[in-house]
């Protein structure tokens, strides 16, 4: 008996493409897209997806925590229980900062390093696209991060507040519009700065390196211009070149409509309108870097 | 028919040295060998043909797109392979394809088709889900040309895509690209080795220092030379003999065969009969062509 095959070997050869074709905006996106994935280790490796999902659920903890001491505590007479409030919660400083050095190198140094700006600019994309969108990708993960957190904890007091949800919402509606606004404003500064950085070298290490501790060192410097008084408290219009916590002085404006009293900013004449107008300097500043270094893209 | 590339007086000078001098071309669609040595200014025109880099002066079309007036619309009509290594050491082939062809403007399901199909037509199927960490310089370069044609390119720019292959890997590259323009696709093909050109292109342009050596199709620039070779089984005096007893003049002996100029096709005749009159075999009696060496050493030099 013969045995009959059924299978066939095809040459497929080239299909030319008749389908629907994007241009400028669709590489944006497609470019904002894979940086996205790449940040979160998305279509990679496990071990490149530990970091930041092993961030998202650290800077959740406090939210989870508040939450749960709420629902333990809702039947009680003790007081409201508050570990954490929405103005501190955004800017949970040193695991956004890491998440930053991080990442930041992890979507702009390996494009360098590999040599592959040639392949990525012979796409109808230019170095502004390609700043703009690996800026944006970061701010949207770092907002994300800051601000699925609040919503965590928003949602879950609701729902355990002893006077019922609604009267929750009522009573703590501005910070639907203010914990975004004040995330967007940390999440841009960061990863304005933690790019800026990555643009300079081709090692991530460096980069990530370089971030912090400029923004540490900035830190450092600050608090020595400030002095101090005999209680150890900065206040002084040199709280600006804290360029660490500049964006959390931007924050407070948000949330309070003033400087912190008891932050070093908090009563000072002009204090807020001198942090505005430096958080906007930096950025800009950070942005002109940028995209000057990708005006010229060579091959 | 829109002209693959047209150029007038294209002009481009970096400090101390002049990439390109008032180059002007007028290329139709086909495969084009663009050679020259280092720093003849090939890659100099593949930037300005990508619209990386604004010429000095002069005007450049691709495709019959002002390169000046668009360059986004440009890129969107060309494939570009270069010629050092770009490949993340992280991603599998399917993935940096796929990503690339979205950066070109398909859509993402669109993209991982195509460049399931085009990983297919290099050849690299099988390898194109495993990390480029572990490809060979053979497969690498495969895969060069695999996201060069992803986005289903009018015109591909290859830059020395034969670069750093052995000669099996060297051959089955001019076969892809060879079989490439087949499928209709332009291809301007960046290298300095002149033999690649001559296999696979059926145009060229030649470029020396900046300045246009020569320009035009390749059968026509190797045209045969009004000489035939001879070869009468390494029986070199005895042949000589035998074609000056016919009266054919300018014969020069050649690696033990021998060299005839000819007036007419009538002397093939003769020589013919003249072998056959000697008493030698003839072994082979075929036209002589020049090489595009020869032509590239010939017409830079004057």
């Amino acid at each position: 008996m013969t045995a009959t095959s059924t299978g066939a070997v095809y040459d497929r050869g080239y299909r030319p493409y008749d389908g629907p074709r994007g241009g400028r905006n669709e590489a944006r996106r497609a470019l904002w897209r894979a940086s996205v994935r790449r940040a979160l280790g998305l279509r990679r490796s496990w071990r490149q997806k530990v970091f930041p999902w092993t961030l998202l659920a650290i800077v959740s903890v406090p939210a989870v925590v508040n939450v749960g001491i709420a629902y333990l505590t809702r039947d009680t007479v003790a007081e409201e229980f508050e570990f954490i409030t929405y103005r501190e919660y955004v800017g949970v400083g040193t695991a956004l900062l890491l998440f930053v050095a991080l990442t930041a190198p992890d979507i702009i140094c390996p494009d360098r390093r590999h040599r592959m700006l040639p392949l990525i600019f012979a796409r109808p994309l230019t170095g502004t696209d390609y700043v703009v969108t690996k800026v944006a990708a970061l701010t949207a993960i770092v907002f994300a991060f800051g601000f699925l957190p609040h919503v965590v904890l928003f949602v879950g007091q609701a729902f355990v507040d002893r006077d019922g949800s609604l009267t929750y919402v009522r009573a703590n509606a501005e910070f639907i519009w203010q914990v975004p606004i004040a995330v967007a404003i940390v999440a841009i500064y960061y990863s304005v700065l933690g790019i800026l950085a990555a643009s300079f070298t081709n090692r991530r290490a460096i980069a990530g390196a370089v971030f912090l501790i400029v923004l540490l060192v900035a830190s450092v410097v600050s608090a020595v211009l400030s002095g101090g008084d005999e209680e150890g408290v900065f206040s002084s219009m040199w709280a600006v070149v804290n360029l660490l916590a500049l964006p959390l002085r931007v924050r407070d404006l948000v949330f309070l409509g003033e400087m912190a009293p008891d932050g070093p900013l908090g009563g000072i004449d002009g204090g807020a309108t001198a942090a505005v107008v430096t958080y906007l300097a930096v950025v800009g500043t950070s942005m002109a870097v940028l995209l000057r270094r990708y005006r010229w893209i060579e091959t | 028919m829109t002209a693959l590339l047209r150029t007038v007086g294209l002009t481009k000078a970096y400090p101390g040295v002049v990439a390109l001098d008032e180059l002007t071309v007028d290329i139709a669609p086909g495969t084009v060998g663009l050679v020259g040595a280092n720093g003849a200014g090939k890659t100099t025109l593949f930037r300005i043909m990508l619209g990386l880099t604004p010429p000095d002066s002069g005007s450049i079309e691709v495709a019959g797109v002002d390169v000046a007036n668009d360059p986004i619309g440009v890129r969107t009509r060309l494939g570009f392979m270069p010629e050092h290594d770009c490949l993340p050491t992280d991603q599998t082939a399917a993935d940096l394809v796929a990503t690339l062809g979205e950066f070109g403007g398909l859509p993402p399901r669109a993209a991982r088709q195509r460049a399931s199909d085009v990983l297919d037509l290099v050849g690299l199927d099988e390898a194109r889900f495993r990390p480029l960490e572990g490809f060979s310089t053979g497969m690498r370069q495969r895969t060069k040309l695999a996201q060069a044609i992803v986005g289903d390119p009018q015109v591909v720019l290859l830059d020395e895509p034969t670069a750093g292959l052995d000669p099996s890997g060297r051959e089955e590259m001019l076969q892809l690209i060879e079989r490439l323009a087949t499928f209709g696709i332009s291809i301007v093909l960046a290298t300095h080795l002149l033999d690649d050109v001559q296999q696979v292109c059926d145009q060229v342009v030649m470029l020396d220092g900046g300045r246009l050596v020569t320009a035009g199709r390749t059968d026509a620039l190797v045209e045969t030379t009004g000489t035939v070779t001879v070869d009468a089984g390494g029986h070199t005096d005895a042949l000589l003999d035998a074609i000056g007893a016919a009266g054919l003049t300018s014969v020069v002996a050649l690696d033990g065969s021998v060299a005839v100029s000819m007036s007419s096709d009538d002397d093939l005749d003769r020589i013919v009969a003249a072998v056959a009159a000697a008493g030698l075999p003839l072994h082979r009696l075929t036209p002589r062509s020049r090489s595009l060496d020869d032509v590239f050493l010939d017409r830079a030099t004057r």
